[in-house]
């Protein structure tokens, strides 16, 4: 089968059994793999309302067909699940080598289903499936995890090519802002997903193999490749800044236009020495690392250092610079450098735990709780008190154990639930939504709460590549937007990266497609492909308890102008753009959608 | 004489190099375990490898060497398909692989999917 290696595994925790499947191209028609699949699946097979830490949840793991074929940025894997922060479906995006070597391992999806008594790390290797004891695992960080297992494989041959997903202590101790850490370094991008994981027991999941994928015309194939990447030196973004500083180049340019929100999106003024490459330059010296076949290779790692801190890390994404730092009233990059890497050691979300400070700062800030009572002194702008919270949350130490529960389930204890900055339960991704209006409308409708990877129109809206819109403008947004989610579907669900976009128009991935899948696809069908799987994961969602009225921005960005900066006098226009949205997506004034084709 | 330059300081470690040289070699299949270039990983770094002659027997020069904080495996940097590691041993059939230079006229496959600049091709 081009592309695919047709098998899925089941792995029931429960009762430690496991079966192999074949894969179902029926369903490979209509949902292309990777998140369209995994969601099709999961939705086939799990109650929208249980309890996403019971055992009746499951996780899938779904690769998608491009994945380890050698297409361009073909690498990730998507982790499919109910998440424990957000009560959505979540469909987060595993980067790094770990979806092809999954792949190369000789299983397109894993599903884990159940829940193990012990600590135990699934391993999957050539085709042989085990369960192996967690217990010595148990509590230490997502590094260390990977460094003791690849040490106890006593070969470092086959330790150089096993790749690693793991939970850190975070969630373990099950906290709602837990993530996936796969790689070492990288994390997936899912907050809560991390402790539907440690519900299972399962500590980590370990691929290694040498299986062959075929491609249904090889010599195209490599031809359209070599277009692309010409393509993607020839554009400014992909070529340089991406691969330079990763997306760690927009902290610049959202700054400019009043995007990059500060102490909890109340100003977006910030102090200019810490803004732009330059900062980033002295801050680190910036090696890249790239996912499977990526020719942008917008990872840096560098070493971090810090007063209470010094060793290899990864330089902090945009995400992180914006929710851990700015909008933590914090702009010392090394410090933002630092608390990035403890994210991923304990394997926090760090988007979602950035606002879960930024949440709790501004509580002491309106002093419903003093930091004498909190035991640390946390507040905008200290960066070593939060640097210090982050490892009590994700242990559960200290009384600082009740700050990790999410940004809303905090201003809900202390009745200001007006002060957390996000939607269904998950913090904004830091794009003030009064500044560029269709991020808005996209944070206002994503299925997995505001999280711009599942939209990305800064793309035009910000940075101009295929259209010049205006941020400020609310006109032909919805479609934009629409567009933009339509899009993250079919790339998430082909298993490939969506950074390439920042050079690449949506349609030069059709011949790469077409020549690798043996397939007729033009880039309609693919959209609308994407549409289907953003309707699916809608009516899931709506199952689960969810209406219009979630589709909001938190009531500050419609009530209070922005204060300062270049967009001073601003706010969000969702609720004008979100009938025309409605409507574009063939979705009744209620936001339904008819019934799943 | 054209050779492949190899500048371990610019490789990301995307192993698109493995993919390029097994589709080469191997019609419409990928397999980077089947291919005659491999990225080894030591601790934060990687190193592009490419295949040499084959050996039967394993060397006697065997050694570590110490860098900074980091102990490096020679083997993992020797271009031998040797018995002592299972590198540059065709994944399915066990025939030793080596590099045939493949590709020219322009650049090899390798090196035409390398965007870092870690593979060069230079005239010697
Ligand atoms: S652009 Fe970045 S995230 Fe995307 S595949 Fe390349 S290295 Fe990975
Ligand atoms: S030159 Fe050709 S055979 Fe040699 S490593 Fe590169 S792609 Fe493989
Ligand atoms: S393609 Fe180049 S950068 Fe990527 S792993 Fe190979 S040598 Fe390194």
């Amino acid at each position: 089968m081009n592309g695919w290696i047709g098998r899925c595994l089941r792995v029931n925790l429960t009762d430690g059994k496991h079966q192999v499947e074949k894969l179902d191209t029926d369903l490979l028609e209509k949902y292309l793999g990777g998140r369209g699949l995994g969601v099709k699946i999961f939705a086939d097979e799990v109650d929208p309302n249980i309890d996403p830490l019971s055992p009746e949840n499951k996780l899938i793991f779904c690769s998608g067909p491009l994945v380890g074929t050698g297409a361009i940025t073909g690498a990730s894997c998507n982790v499919i699940t109910k998440s424990s922060l957000t009560q959505t479906l979540a469909c987060a995006k595993m980067r790094g080598h770990f979806g092809a070597e999954l792949k190369y391992a000789g299983f397109d999806i894993v599903i884990i289903e159940g829940q193990s008594e012990a600590p135990v790390i699934l391993s999957i290797k050539d085709d042989k499936v085990k369960l192996i004891p967690g217990l010595e695992y148990w509590g230490r960080s997502t590094a260390e995890t990977e460094e003791l297992f690849k040490k106890n494989l006593d070969d470092p041959w086959i330790a150089r090519e096993t790749y690693l997903v793991s939970i850190g202590p975070a969630g373990e101790k099950l906290l709602p802002l837990a993530n996936l850490v796969n790689d070492r370094f990288l994390s997936v991008g899912g907050a809560g997903i991390g402790a539907v994981m440690g519900a299972k027991n399962l500590k980590a999941v370990a691929v290694k193999g040498q299986h062959s994928l075929q491609v249904a015309d090889g010599s195209r194939f490599v031809r359209v490749i070599n277009t692309l990447i010409n393509k993607l030196n020839s554009a400014p973004l992909t070529s340089q800044s991406m691969s330079q500083w990763g997306t760690a180049f927009l902290v610049g340019l959202c700054y400019q236009k009043g995007i990059l929100p500060r102490n909890n999106f109340r100003s977006t003024s910030q102090p200019l020495k810490n803004i732009g490459t330059e900062a980033l330059n002295s801050a680190f010296a910036l090696r890249g690392r790239g996912c499977f076949a990526c020719p942008i290779a917008c990872i840096k790692k560098a070493d971090v250092k810090y007063s209470v801190f010094e060793g290899k890390g990864m330089v902090p994404t945009y995400l992180a610079i914006g929710s851990l730092g700015f909008n933590c009233g914090i702009s010392d990059l090394s410090a933002i450098g630092v608390m990035s890497m403890l994210c991923g050691e304990m394997g926090l979300d760090p988007v979602a735990t950035g606002g879960n400070f930024a949440t709790v700062m501004e509580l002491v800030e309106k002093k419903a709780v003093t930091p004498e009572e909190l035991k640390i002194d946390i507040s905008f702008g200290n960066a070593d008190s939060m640097i210090e919270a982050i490892r009590l949350i994700s242990t559960k130490k200290g009384y600082a154990r009740r700050l990790g529960q999410g940004g809303m389930a905090i201003s809900e204890s202390f009745n200001m639930p007006e002060i957390f900055m996000g939607v269904k339960g998950l913090s904004l991704a830091p794009f003030d939504p009064r500044a560029i209006q269709g991020m808005g409308l996209h944070f206002a409708t994503c299925n997995y709460g505001p999280h711009h990877l599942y939209g990305y129109t800064f793309i035009d809206e910000l940075l101009n590549v295929h259209e010049n819109l205006d941020p400020l403008e609310t006109q032909g947004k919805a479609s934009l937007v629409k567009r933009y989610q339509d899009t993250s579907a079919v790339v998430d669900s082909l298993g490939l990266c969506n950074w390439p976009l920042m050079g690449l128009k949506f349609n030069n991935y059709v011949p790469m497609v077409n020549s690798c899948l043996g397939t007729n696809y033009k880039a309609d069908d693919l959209l609308s492909i994407g549409e289907r799987i953003w309707n699916i994961e809608r009516i899931y969602n709506m199952k689960a308890g969810f209406n219009m009225g979630h589709d909001t921005l938190p009531e500050r960005f419609f009530k209070e102008p922005i204060p300062d900066g270049p967009a001073e006098g601003q706010i969000s226009h969702v609720k004008e753009m979100l009938p025309e949205y409605y409507q574009l997506r063939g979705w009744s004034e209620q936001g339904e959608p008819g019934l799943e084709e | 004489m054209p050779r492949i330059k190899i500048d371990h300081t610019k490789c990301t470690g995307c192993r698109h190099c493995e993919a390029a040289c097994s589709l080469n070699h191997v019609a419409n299949t990928v397999n980077p375990r089947r291919a005659r270039i491999r990225v080894m990983r030591d601790g934060n770094r990687y190193y592009p490898v490419i295949a040499g002659p084959f050996v039967d027997a394993a060397c006697t020069s065997k050694q570590y060497i110490v860098i900074g904080d980091q102990t490096y495996d020679m083997c993992a940097f020797c271009r031998a398909s040797c018995p002592q590691k299972p590198y540059f041993i065709e994944a399915e059939t066990g025939i030793p692989l080596k590099c045939d230079f493949c590709g020219i006229p322009p650049s090899p496959s390798c090196v035409r999917w390398c965007n870092t600049g870690a593979l060069e091709l230079v005239e010697d």
